[in-house]
């Protein structure tokens, strides 16, 4: 059976010395100091037990049924019960400020396959802009007939569709390419959601100003600080590219673009572009800062893939997960999350050995195409040892590799596209830990 | 029922109310875009040098420029300032346990350098630069890269001459590169499993103690500044504080290069000491101190003077 162990004093500490070379002052002190700490022994995730709450149990009757509650309209636009802890949060030494920088969905508190629009992951490159509706424009020119400027008004009379689709950030798991870091699966997988997005398809836009022949690539720009952009093809645009002002049945949030932004199914979430202002219709590309230097993909050998676009087919289980460590022996439902920016979710395999032996998940829901996916497997669990993983097969049949067949051929440093089988060591105590089988 | 003496006429106009005509081509929504509105958007540049306005700026220019606007983030000869990124260096590691992507080790086209310039730096003043600034800060930045010599001056034509060395590196997307097969039973030998866990200490983790009650914060800094505008403000102070936000917290509110911590006592009573004159002065025309650079107005010249001492006098309120 499988032999568990700790990485050995040596490597632990070449990984610390590797790590820590990224951070300076302070981080890097705390860092080493909270890393040889950890050499010392593994520290354990507490398990409190909850307050006392017998008061409002049966048969006594609970303090909220014994005095009239809020009205209506206290909360006009209501929030979720204080009793939850629903928060987007970072890492904060992964970057050198909060302006150009990321959050994490709480992938492990949420149900179905909508992310709340409050809860959907952030990633800005010089903030958010605060965004005049009335005041913002869209221009479209280039290489078309008719250079057109839209107003929003003028964008909402356009023929709307409405579409569940995925966006996941390239990087998301990017931390954990050259080892285990996070213990947290919204730390590891939460640079990803989903919502329902409205607003009008791409090519109807490009039908308005009637492209030219060789008019083959579209440069993407935001009104932010970072005039965000990127180019794109002129095939992405014409198949399913979206312009939406549209999110979970409201405007944008400021946070994904208000009032309109790029959506490119299936593809890096840095190609969404947000707060939309400008689309130029070009005969090649730009080759813009995040198309070189950011979002390509550095290969073992020194060179880099460039317009690494698609998200490949990928999965992670939610439920238990760090956060969600095992309370109850018996009946147990393991939950997570599959999506492919290729399509549709064919299946998924859970297994509870590391990848030896597999059994098949039932997917629950809907099946929608570039959309999160849950999955679900219904089991025991009686104190026994898991290496428990999932693994997603989407309808062009492409099977989530593991994570050695990912390093295999890419090495450590290429930061982005970490679609690998991810593995949680469930405990005989119920704890879950985020591992690596190398 | 309508009635018209001329029901030749009321029947066609029925029709039109029953029946709308789809429209295959333009919807005409929307007004044309002149070339005025587009000139003022339209700041794209390309590798093959389209979109590069007249003017140009010399290495011996841009070297003025970077230390005034640039290197209180990317350190004096691109070697970067805590997380902010390196500009400099790094040829011969990309493929190596250790690689440093740097303008000249990893960039392809110069054309970026410039478009990148002008359209987000410096970071807290985007499009603040003129273009004959972009030009000498870019020319620069080539310089500290040996891409370019100490007597270079870029221009549209002299773009032209400029190669960067890790252009042929780049190569379009190949995936998918892996295949997995969907094996169900016996598919790896666990007896040769190495399971490696995390290193401790790197997760953040204040919110999965229970009962807490309080909001994971990860942001020490925003912590200490919260704490340190309880005190009472002046009008000044007041004043300043969306200012310090927009244009000083950068560097401010993480102590980047040297700059004081917004809160931290300590570290400003001795600037303090010097008098609000001597500190605004150096925050107005910039200031090259033992522990770093202060830009000249946060490298933000579109604020007013007083609108820098508003924030300084926030600051310094927030730090006694």
């Amino acid at each position: 059976m499988t032999k568990l162990f700790e990485p050995s004093l040596p490597k632990l500490m070449e990984a610390l010395a590797t790590e820590a070379q990224g951070l300076k002052g302070m981080d890097r002190r705390n860092f080493l100091k909270g890393g040889i700490a950890a050499v010392a022994g593994l520290a354990s995730v507490q398990i409190i037990p909850k307050a006392n709450a017998q008061p409002n149990l049966p048969p006594n009757i609970p303090e909220w049924q014994t005095y009239l509650g809020r009205g209506v309209v206290a909360k006009p636009y209501g929030e979720p019960s204080e009793f939850e802890d629903l928060q987007r949060r970072t890492v904060p030494w992964l970057t050198a400020d909060a302006q150009s920088s990321i959050s994490m969905t709480p992938l492990q508190d949420l149900e179905g396959i909508i992310t709340p629009s409050g809860l959907v992951f952030e990633r800005y490159h010089g903030g958010i802009p605060n965004v005049n509706p009335e005041q913002h424009r869209l221009i479209i020119h280039g290489l078309v007939e008719r250079p057109i400027v839209l107003s929003m008004d003028d964008l909402r009379r356009f023929p709307s569709v409405s579409e569940i689709r995925f966006i996941e950030c390239p990087a998301n798991g990017g931390m954990e390419w050259r080892g285990a870091q996070m213990e947290a699966v919204q730390f590891t997988h939460g640079m990803l959601s989903c919502c329902e997005w409205t607003g009008v398809k791409l090519s109807t836009l490009l039908a308005e100003v009637g492209v030219k022949p060789e008019g083959q690539w579209i440069l993407a720009e935001g009104a932010d600080a970072a005039g965000m952009s990127r180019s794109i093809p002129m095939e992405k645009a014409l198949d399913d590219a979206l312009v939406v002002w549209g999110q979970n049945g409201e405007a944008l949030r400021p946070e994904q673009g208000y009032p309109v932004r790029l959506l490119l199914p299936g593809w890096e979430g840095n190609t969404s572009v947000k707060w939309l202002r400008r689309l130029e219709i070009g005969d090649q590309p730009w080759h813009h800062r995040e198309e070189t230097s950011k979002y390509t993909d550095l290969m073992p050998d020194g060179r880099a893939r460039r317009f690494t676009w698609v998200q490949e087919c990928n999965s992670v289980i939610t439920s238990p997960c760090p956060e969600k460590p095992l309370r109850h022996r018996g009946f147990l439902e393991i939950q997570g999350l599959a999506w492919s920016g290729k399509g549709k979710i064919k299946a998924v395999d859970v297994s509870f050995d590391g990848g030896v032996n597999w059994q098949r998940a039932e997917l629950k829901g809907l099946v929608l195409d570039k959309a999160l996916t849950r999955f679900s497997l219904q089991t025991q669990w009686n104190g026994e040892p898991w290496l428990l993983q999932s693994r997603a097969i989407d309808e062009t049949g492409y099977v989530q590799p593991t994570l050695k067949q990912l390093r295999d051929l890419r090495g450590g440093w290429s930061i982005y596209h970490k679609n690998s089988i991810h593995t949680w060591n469930v405990t005989e105590k119920g704890e879950v830990y985020n591992v690596q089988i190398t | 029922m309508f009635r018209s003496p001329k029901s030749g006429a009321l029947t066609v106009a029925f029709l039109c109310f029953a029946s709308p005509a789809l429209v295959a081509g333009p919807l005409g929504i929307g007004e044309t875009a002149t070339p005025e509105m587009i000139a003022g958007w339209d700041i794209d540049i390309r590798p093959d040098g389209r979109g590069l306005p007249p003017g140009e700026g010399s290495v011996a220019d841009g070297e003025g420029l970077y230390e005034a606007k640039c290197a209180s983030c990317h350190g004096l000869f691109g070697e970067g300032a805590g997380r902010w990124p390196i500009l400099a260096g790094g040829e011969g590691t990309l493929d190596t346990a250790h690689p440093e992507k740097t303008v000249g080790s990893y960039w392809p086209y110069a054309s970026t350098l410039w478009d990148y310039i002008h359209r987000a730096m410096p970071y807290p003043a985007p499009q603040s630069l003129t273009d004959d600034e972009v030009y000498a800060i870019t020319a620069y930045v080539l310089y500290l890269n040996d891409i370019v010599e100490d007597d270079f001056v870029l221009n549209q034509e002299t773009f032209q001459e400029v190669k960067m060395p890790n252009e042929p590196n780049f190569y379009i997307d190949d995936r998918p590169d892996v295949v997995n097969t969907r094996c169900m039973s016996q598919c790896a030998d666990a007896s040769t499993f190495e399971i490696v866990t995390t290193i401790n200490g790197v997760t953040p983790t204040a919110h999965f103690k229970e009962d807490s009650g309080v909001a994971a914060n990860h942001y020490g800094n925003e912590a200490a500044t919260a704490e340190a505008t309880k005190v009472a403000l002046s009008d000044a102070a007041v004043a300043g504080k969306s200012i310090y936000a927009k244009a000083c917290n950068v560097c401010h509110g993480a102590g980047v290069a040297g700059a004081p911590v917004t809160g931290d006592a300590a570290a400003w009573s001795e600037r303090i000491a010097q008098g609000m004159a001597t500190l605004n002065k150096h925050a107005i025309e910039g200031y090259v101190g033992k522990n770093g650079v202060m830009p000249a107005k946060g490298g933000n010249m579109a604020l007013a003077d007083e609108e820098v001492a508003n924030a300084v006098a926030f600051m310094v309120e927030s730090s006694q």
